[in-house]
């Protein structure tokens, strides 16, 4: 079986910064695949299904995260991550919740 | 951020009675009342912007841990207190486990740099899991006090 790792950096582009709600979305669309995801930032590198461990990071508007990830869903969590950060994860740019 | 910063001392409440997520959230908000923070001529506004946001999803962060919040314009600066449920109320948190813990923030709408500290600091606190287990059982108001104090002098995280 196949368990290579496959990443991509994302920047956090909503001015709210990786707040609560983002860390809900992120933690309910890993959930929804077969892999492990981590999110990574400097030398920081948190469970991408733990709300708790995401906020955790405390990532600011301008972050530069990575997103590693292991398993049979790999590149498709990452996919859909992507889209999650490019659309800002739904937020009108409003400081955000 | 510490939790000095932004925790009313004379808000913190170690048994809440309430049952239900919006009379735990209510009696958190009263508590801030009580201690002069916020106006009560807000309340019912802070108490529905609050319920507002958890319909946008649960701020039941897992852990038995949640941190319902808004942005308010009736305060000028972030507040919050901290809260325990001996029974725990059903937040319908991502791991479905009831949260005891609570940490309710109230924060002014062009801050989001402050919410974010405050998250941060919370989130990183109980990841030790001494910490989150020592908060819980906390009995009185003073000892969730010390509590925070000794994670503020950073006693808990390595």
């Amino acid at each position: 079986m196949s368990q290579t790792t496959v990443s991509r950096t994302v920047v956090l582009t909503n001015r709210a910064g990786l707040h609560l709600r983002a860390a809900m979305l992120i933690a309910k669309t890993v959930r929804q695949f077969a892999a492990q995801v981590s999110i990574v930032k400097s030398h920081q590198r948190v469970e991408a299904t733990d709300m708790l461990q995401i906020i955790s990071l405390g990532a600011e508007c301008g972050a530069e995260l990575g997103i590693e990830a292991t398993g049979q869903d790999a590149d498709q969590v990452l996919d859909a991550l992507g889209r999650l950060f490019s659309d800002n994860f739904g937020e009108d740019q409003e400081p955000g919740n | 951020m510490k939790f000095a910063d932004f925790i009313s001392r004379r808000a913190i409440r170690a048994e809440l009675v309430a049952e239900d997520k919006e009379g735990v959230i209510r009696e958190m908000i009263q508590a801030l009342l009580d201690a002069g923070k916020i106006e009560a001529s807000e309340f019912e506004s802070i108490v529905k912007a609050i319920l507002k946001r958890e319909e946008l999803g649960s701020t039941g962060i897992g852990r038995g841990v949640a941190v319902p919040h808004t942005k308010h314009p009736s305060v000028d600066r972030l507040m919050g207190t901290v809260a325990i449920s001996r029974e725990g109320v059903d937040f319908d948190s991502l791991d479905g486990e009831k949260v005891q813990l609570l940490f309710l923030l109230i924060s002014p709408p062009d801050r989001p740099g402050d919410h974010l500290r405050a998250l941060e600091n919370i989130s990183r606190q109980l990841r030790d899991d001494t910490f989150c287990k020592f908060l819980k059982k906390a009995k009185s108001a003073e000892e969730i006090e010390q509590l925070l104090d000794e994670a503020d002098n950073n006693q808990f995280v390595a």
